[in-house]
Parts: structure tokens; C-alpha cells; sequence
């Protein structure tokens, strides 16, 4: 038989992505969500061949887009932007003006999914919630994205990705325990892991929407997704007691630790099995310990006082040597190991760029981008990047003259009323200096006399 | 207290009229009835899948994903059980069994099966998988390949199935080959796809304060076990259009990099890796955690007008066109961002959570209704800690959690519902997982025995 990983290295070809099939396309999705955690959810589906209509208001935009890290800029754009928005169609709309919801209504006749994150409320209050879009289009799939949920008391309080942290009971978990400081999950990592089960809802929607024809109403709170992540409520439901933070260590195994190494480094290291620890033990030269009953019983072993001792001599022993031991060392007597890495080594590193997970992505406007790939591999119908994010009405023309058939002189009345729009002269919203709008074939759109 | 009914407070100015006001409490009443899972189809009730991870809960976390939207999923795991039953928190274990082992067995039914063992035992798992949607296994890459009941030999009979792989490195590539078996656990997760990177405090620290920090909770196993599940969703799709399955194919080492695409993006744009600025934020301020007389609250306003509302109720309005902190509070400069936390801190001392909560609210409700439109949004909550979270009128409301019963474990609470849906909601059915407690069944069912 032909050698495993030849036959998987055809399977994933990364060169072949694009040739495969895409399983969303023909799926019109309305994204009125904005930021991080709705977009996220739409991101995910426009990576799989949806066709992601993105709503923006017109010379404002995106509340992400000018909000950059430590206030840099790539291009004019908000780097981090590019992978929350890729594959998108960029629509300047002003929702609030009655022209605009006749638009909207329009395109949800033929549209499949609905996604907002809005505080809860105020897509219902715009006329464009669910009571009325299903009332157009009753197979529809419509996925609210708020903090504490579409009911209950506190539905209304304002909510961001660290509001849902500290609501959820994650916020009170990460940090050494004999200090008063409380880390967040970094990255609004509340915004991301949220966006990610609602596309997964949206999914099991569509699944359930084929069996049966009907569509449905979802309500993703976020701060009930991240407590999904948490073992730590039965956990006191059964023993009284609380986890809290505990630092470096996983309490659930042991040793389970991130220390320093002798070349000033950082490593994680764990025993998640009994192999894995007698590993560990041939490793350090201390079979001696697998002797001891206090370390053979694997629930015994886990008692802090042992824990905490078994941690200190694992971390004396990695002291005197150099992260790449420890990995090579991991890998040949089975334990699992892995350098602390940072940014600049997860974007260079050559097994991610090979395996697809980190992608140097070349874009008709912003050219050459390294960012995150898919996140699960799928042989047969994978995920990609097709194009990056785009300024404020990028796609004005091409959604109404494609997908609605309004002729040019239509859409300029509407360009004169600022119900459809475009972007203002600041970064974040317009188009990288170097770039000819003008000649942009998408942008004009079935525009006569225009190059 | 009084009895009158309460009147709902809205904090959103296009909420605020009277006509919304009554529409959305009649559409938030409708809506607690709407989405109790009660009696509702499931979405996956007509698919099988067979649960082979070893060791490794983001095979167990995938498969409940699936288990809660209602397919039947098997366990399968040797005589002695899987190890993960054995990973706990301080060793506390109900029975022999470890909390999060005990939670994420949810809706699963469990047979053993030797694996690595034994010939006969792999014959049968290979005629399971003939009845399969999905199998989701985590061995090294190429193990179960080389026990004649990998993905190329079991999608033979079965070309409708999704096969599953999780491991740390994935199934290809020359460091997949160099690190097949290659074992995995959750910090090892977390450290090679650049979460603790980004957490503890600033360099110039005291040790080990100024070391990369580990999330509290299971960020790399829970993350991976999501995006196995989610791609073995966009699977399932491509399988209900075409019949057809497919491999899928997860690296533990994506975990944190692979959701929120930061790392590769920053280390391209920037040229070199962010510091740790411990518990300020990089893009938007202030955002963060904040000390107060009874506990600890977090605060966020991070627009210009909600920063001003915040200078306001909090008495710091002295603040408001001091040069360090406008136009935008961007914390590039750590000492500025510093002073400014400090000066926050010396005001969220003097108050109780509730108090600083409720200041927050009153001004965000004043705004709401007022003409002028640069009134903000303070945003002020009290920090849960897990038992706080129990006791939270909102979820509880929301059915968030669940009191199951079994014959073997007892009476406990687990965690349901984590998104609500009107038509075929997720849902907790029972939580029993004694080892081999459907051998019979299952056999009877599947195998004809």
C-alpha cells in the first residue's frame, strides 16, 4: 500500500484548494453583524463558498475597521480586519432610511441566512429582526448574536467580548492565585470562539432546513457559549469548592506546567496519561517515582500537595535543558511538549505555511497578506481565501445590478439620497493610496464608459 | 421590595421608543416559550457516530457537539477505559469518573473495543463504521491507517463517511510524518498555537509574573474539539447534498492561531511579536478588570463618548483633556495606559460592584432617551466566579443549567442550551458513561449480534 503520508499529502494538497468544491455557494447570507463575533460567524460560511452580503453604513462603516492595534495601520486598513471579512460583499447601505429597508427586504425574499449582532433589541426595532424578515421569507435562518441573549432581564444591558468574560465566570480563572490581578482571554477571544458555534448553528440549521423545509430563529448569547467551555460549574455543584486560578498548571493532570528552560525559553509540558508520566520519568532519569503510590494512583497524584511537588521536580530538571531537547525528548519517549510561541514564530513557522494553516495570501487590492487558514482541513471541500476585506460600498453595484437587477440610473438616485453610500477620505475605510478605484472593474460594476 | 411587575430599562436609543418598547416584550415573553428544547425534532437524528478518541478530550468535546444535536454517538474505548476519564481537577473524581469526563459524556452511549490490540475488536469497529456518518479518532497520524481501519480503507465500504483526525501536528506534511505520534494535552495546545504568549504581565516584571501564562480553563482542548466539530459540519452539508464523505483534519497546534488570526497576521505587519502588557488591552481602552470594595468589576468604554461618560460617573472629569490620554487612548505608551488604569482603580475602590454597576446603567438609560446623541455607553459588570454565574437570575431564566440524575453518578448540575434555537435546539439527555454500559445494545443494533 502507498505509503500514508504520500497518500495524505494528495488528499490535502494545498495547491489544489481552489479547484474543489465550494458546499455553501448558492447560500445568500444578509450580514448585518458587525465587529467580531457576528462576523465571525459569517466569515466561516463565506469561506466555504457563501455568498456574504455585508452591510455597512455608508462613510462610517465597521466599527473595527479604524479600530486598530496600538493604533497601527497596513495600507490604510485595519490588518487584523482582512481575516473577519474576507470573501465578502461590501454593501454601504443606511438602514435607517425607509429606501434602504424596501432594498433589504428585497434581497431576504432570496436570502437563506440572516445574521445580526446588534444590542438586542434594535434589529426588531429597525424592522429588519425576525418577526419581519420571516414574515417575507418564512424558510429563513436568522441568527442573533448578543451578550446575555434575545430574553430575560438582563437582555437589554450592553455587552462586549470581555463583559461576556467576566459574566460567564471565565475572567475570574486565569492568573496566579496569590495575586489581585485577573487576566482576560486575550484577542476578544469571547467575539471568536461565540462566532464559531453560531456558525455552527447556522449549519445545523440548514442541515434541518433540507430534512424539512423550515427555517428558525437563533439566539446565541455569548456569555452562555464561553460557559459551555467550563467544567468548573459542576465542579462545584459536586465538591463545594472552587477552582479558581491556579496559575501555570492545569489542575486536571499533572505535571502540567509552562517553565523556563535553560536557554531562557518557554516550554509547556504535561502528563495527560500514566504512559506519558512513565515517560516522563525514563526522561528525567526518576523511575524511582513511579514507585511511590502517592504518584501511581492518578487521582492521588493530582492532590495539590503532590501535584506541587511532582511540578517543582519536573521544572528543576527542564531548568538544565534547552526547549529543543525537551520537544526531541517528548517525541522519543511520549509525553507531549511544546515550545511557548509567540507571533512572529506561529507567522514564520515553515510547517504551518505547508500544512495551509498560515497563509501568505496575494489579493487583487492589497496584495501580499500572511494570515490565519482554515482551521479544520477538509479533503474534499475545503475552505479558502478568496479575496480580502474592501472599503465601505466596495460591492455598492455589484449586489443591487447582480442580485436585484437595479439598473445605473436607479442607484445613482439612491447614491444622491445617501441611501447608498460609500467611504470618507480616513483610514480604515478607504482604499490603499496606491490603488486606482477608477479602474476597478468591481467597483463600476456594469458601468457603461467607465474603464 | 415591592410586588409590582418589573419594568424592563433599555439602554439602546432605538429601543427606546414606547411602540418598540411594548413589541419587545411581547417578542421576549413569546420567545421563552419558543425556544424550550421540550419536545423538539433533533437535528441529527438520523446519523451514527463513533467516537474512537484516546486520551485526547477534543475528540470527546467534537463528539458531544453532535451528541447534543441529537445523533447517536458511541464511545468506543478499550476494557480499561479511556484515560481521560481519569484527568481531573485535584484528582476529584465521582466514582472513577473525572468532572470533565463526567460532563462532556453527555447523550453517548459507551463499548469497549481494544484497538490497539486486538484484530477482532478492530473488525468489528470496521463494520460499525460501515453504518457511520462520522468517526472521529485521535491516535497518531497513520496509526489506525496501519490497523487496516484508517480513513482510506473504512471510506471503501463506506464512501458516504466523514472521518475525523485529531492530533497535534495533522495527517500531512514532513513534521505530521516526524510528529505522528506525537501525544496531545490542552497546555501543549495552548503554548504551540500562541495563547499564553499574549498573557501575564510586561517583561521588565518580577519573575514568573512576566512569564507567557496559560488560559484557566481548557482553551486548546476546547477550541480544537470546536473546530472539529464545526468542519465536521460543513462535512455533514456536503454529505447531505452529495452522499458524499470526507476526510477532515484537525492540528491542536492551530488551536488559538487558527480562531482568531492575530498571530500570523501581527508577526507579518509588525515584523516581530506583541509584548505581554498584562491586564491592559491593545486596541480598545479602558477594557479591562478593575479592583472595587467588594469584589471586582470590569469596565469598558472604549469610544471616545463612552470614556467621557465613564470620566463622568466615576468623578474624573479632570481627566477629560489631559494631553496623555487624547485623542484616542491608544496604550502604546504601557506607562500612560498605567496612570490611567491607577486613577480608574483609585475610584472603583470606593464603591461596591453593584453600586459602580448601577451608576453605569442610570447613565446609559439617561442617554438612551435623550436628544443629544453623544451621551456613550459606560459599560460596568460585576466579575463572576463559576458560583456566581449558578446563581445568575439570567441564566437561570434561560435554563442554562440542568439538574441530571443517574443510577451510578447521582444528582449533579451541568452546563445545557449554550445557543437557543426555535426549531431543532441542542440538549442535554442523560449523562451515564459507565464503561461498556451498551456493549449489548449497540452490538444487537449495529452488528446484528
Amino acid at each position: 500500500m502507498e505509503d500514508y503520508f504520500s497518500y495524505t499529502a494528495k488528499l490535502f494538497d494545498p495547491a489544489a484548494v481552489n479547484e474543489k468544491t465550494e458546499i455553501l455557494k448558492g447560500i445568500r447570507v444578509l450580514d448585518f453583524s458587525h465587529v467580531i463575533f457576528g462576523p465571525t460567524a459569517t466569515r466561516l460560511l463565506a469561506q466555504y463558498g457563501a455568498e456574504v452580503i455585508k452591510l455597512e453604513l455608508p462613510y462610517h462603516g465597521d466599527l473595527w475597521r479604524p479600530a486598530t492595534y496600538w493604533g497601527k495601520y497596513w495600507k490604510h486598513s485595519n490588518p487584523l480586519w482582512h481575516f473577519v471579512t474576507q470573501n465578502k460583499y461590501f454593501l454601504g447601505l443606511d438602514l435607517k432610511k425607509p429606501e434602504a429597508k424596501e432594498i433589504i427586504y428585497r434581497l431576504a425574499e432570496t436570502a437563506d441566512v440572516v445574521a445580526e449582532n446588534f444590542a438586542a433589541g434594535t434589529a426588531e426595532a429597525w424592522g429588519v429582526g425576525y418577526t419581519q424578515i420571516s414574515e417575507i421569507n418564512p424558510k429563513i435562518i436568522y441568527l442573533s448574536c448578543s451578550t446575555y441573549g434575545q430574553y430575560g432581564p438582563l437582555r437589554f444591558y450592553p455587552g462586549w467580548d470581555l463583559l461576556a468574560q467576566a459574566a460567564s465566570g471565565v475572567l475570574s480563572l486565569t492568573g496566579y492565585p496569590d495575586t489581585d490581578k485577573y487576566y482576560k482571554l486575550p484577542d476578544y477571544l469571547g467575539d471568536y470562539i461565540p462566532g464559531n458555534m453560531g456558525a455552527m448553528a447556522i449549519l445545523m440549521a440548514l442541515y434541518f432546513r433540507k430534512k424539512t423545509g423550515k427555517g428558525q430563529y437563533i439566539d446565541l448569547a455569548q456569555s452562555e457559549a464561553l460557559m459551555r467551555l467550563l467544567w468548573h460549574f459542576t465542579f462545584f455543584n459536586l465538591t463545594g469548592k472552587e477552582i479558581g486560578r491556579t496559575g501555570n498548571s492545569d489542575p486536571t493532570m499533572v505535571p502540567a506546567s509552562i517553565f523556563k528552560t535553560r536557554d531562557g525559553k518557554f516550554v509547556a509540558l504535561a502528563c495527560a496519561t500514566e504512559k506519558q508520566f512513565a515517560g516522563l520519568c525514563s526522561a528525567m532519569n526518576r523511575e524511582d517515582l513511579l514507585k511511590e503510590k502517592v504518584y501511581t494512583d492518578p487521582f492521588e497524584r493530582l492532590k495539590p500537595a503532590n501535584a506541587a511537588a511532582l511540578t517543582k521536580i519536573a521544572g528543576d530538571w527542564l531548568k538544565s535543558l534547552d526547549v529543543e531537547e525537551i520537544t526531541g525528548l517528548a517525541n522519543d519517549k511520549g509525553f507531549p511538549a511544546a515550545e511557548v510561541l509567540d507571533d512572529y514564530q506561529i507567522c514564520h513557522d515553515p510547517w504551518r505555511r505547508q500544512r495551509g494553516s498560515v497563509i501568505l495570501f496575494n489579493d487583487e487590492m492589497y496584495k501580499e497578506l500572511v494570515m490565519a487558514g482554515p482551521s479544520a482541513q477538509l479533503s474534499k471541500t475545503p475552505a479558502r481565501t478568496k479575496w480580502l476585506a474592501r472599503p465601505i460600498g466596495y460591492h455598492n453595484r455589484f449586489v443591487l445590478k447582480k442580485f436585484l437587477d437595479l439598473s445605473e440610473e436607479e442607484i445613482s438616485v439612491l447614491e444622491k439620497k445617501r441611501i447608498v453610500g460609500t467611504f470618507d477620505d480616513r483610514p480604515g475605510l478607504k482604499p490603499p493610496i496606491y490603488y486606482n478605484l477608477d479602474e476597478d472593474p468591481i467597483f463600476h460594476y456594469g458601468r457603461e464608459g467607465k474603464k | 421590595m415591592s410586588n409590582k411587575p418589573e419594568k424592563e430599562q433599555v439602554y439602546a436609543r432605538y429601543v427606546a421608543s414606547g411602540k418598540t418598547v411594548q413589541h419587545l416584550a411581547s417578542w421576549g415573553k413569546r420567545l421563552a416559550e419558543v425556544m424550550n428544547p421540550e419536545g423538539k425534532p433533533e437535528v441529527l437524528d438520523d446519523i451514527l457516530v463513533l467516537d474512537a478518541s484516546y486520551a485526547n478530550f477534543s475528540g470527546i468535546i467534537a463528539a458531544s457537539f453532535f451528541a447534543e444535536f441529537g445523533a447517536e454517538v458511541i464511545k468506543v474505548e478499550p476494557p480499561d477505559g479511556d484515560p481521560c476519564r481519569r484527568m481531573t481537577p485535584f484528582g476529584e473524581n465521582v466514582k472513577g469518573v473525572g468532572i470533565p469526563f463526567l460532563i462532556e459524556g453527555r447523550n453517548k452511549k459507551y463499548i469497549t473495543l481494544d484497538l490497539k490490540n486486538s484484530e477482532k475488536d478492530r473488525k468489528d469497529f470496521a463494520r460499525l463504521a460501515e453504518k457511520a456518518a462520522v468517526v472521529i479518532e485521535t491516535f497518531g497520524a497513520g496509526e489506525m491507517d496501519s490497523w487496516g481501519i484508517g480513513y482510506r480503507q473504512l471510506s471503501q465500504k463506506n464512501p458516504g463517511m466523514i472521518y475525523i483526525a485529531i492530533t497535534p501536528y495533522g495527517q500531512y506534511t514532513e513534521k505530521a510524518r516526524q510528529f505522528a505520534h506525537f501525544p496531545d494535552s490542552d497546555i501543549t495546545s495552548q503554548a504551540g498555537s500562541g495563547l499564553p504568549a499574549q498573557v501575564g504581565d510586561p517583561i521588565n516584571s518580577p519573575e514568573p509574573y512576566n512569564w507567557p501564562l496559560k488560559a484557566g480553563m481548557w482553551a486548546g482542548w476546547y477550541i480544537s474539539g470546536l473546530h472539529a466539530a464545526l468542519g465536521g459540519s460543513f462535512a455533514l452539508i456536503h454529505r447531505q447534498n452529495t452522499g458524499e464523505g470526507q476526510m477532515v483534519d484537525i492540528a491542536t497546534m492551530d488551536a488559538y492561531s487558527c480562531m482568531v488570526g492575530f498571530p500570523p497576521t501581527i508577526g507579518y505587519t509588525w515584523e516581530t511579536a506583541r509584548p505581554r502588557i498584562g491586564v491592559l488591552d491593545f486596541i480598545l481602552y479602558p477594557y479591562g478588570c478593575w479592583r472595587c470594595k467588594d469584589g471586582l468589576v470590569v469596565i469598558a468604554a472604549p469610544r471616545d463618548h463612552d470614556f467621557r461618560a465613564l470620566l463622568k460617573i466615576l468623578g474624573l472629569w479632570k481627566l477629560e483633556d489631559d494631553w496623555r490620554f487624547t485623542p484616542d487612548r491608544i496604550p502604546d505608551v504601557v506607562e500612560n495606559a498605567m496612570i490611567l488604569y491607577k486613577a480608574i482603580e483609585e475610584k472603583t475602590v470606593l464603591y461596591t460592584a453593584d453600586e459602580l454597576v448601577n451608576k453605569a446603567l442610570r447613565y446609559s438609560a439617561k442617554a438612551a432617551r435623550s436628544k443629544w446623541r453623544g451621551g456613550g455607553v459606560p459599560i460596568v459588570m460585576k466579575v463572576n466566579t463559576p458560583p456566581m454565574t449558578l446563581d445568575n437570575r439570567q441564566f437561570a431564566i434561560r435554563k442554562i443549567f440542568q439538574e441530571v440524575e443517574d443510577g451510578t453518578l447521582g444528582k449533579f448540575l451541568i452546563n445545557t442550551g449554550f445557543v437557543k434555537m426555535s426549531e431543532s435546539p441542542p440538549r442535554v439527555k442523560w449523562v451515564s458513561c459507565d464503561i461498556g454500559k451498551d456493549n449489548n445494545d449497540m452490538r444487537k443494533r449495529y452488528l446484528q449480534e
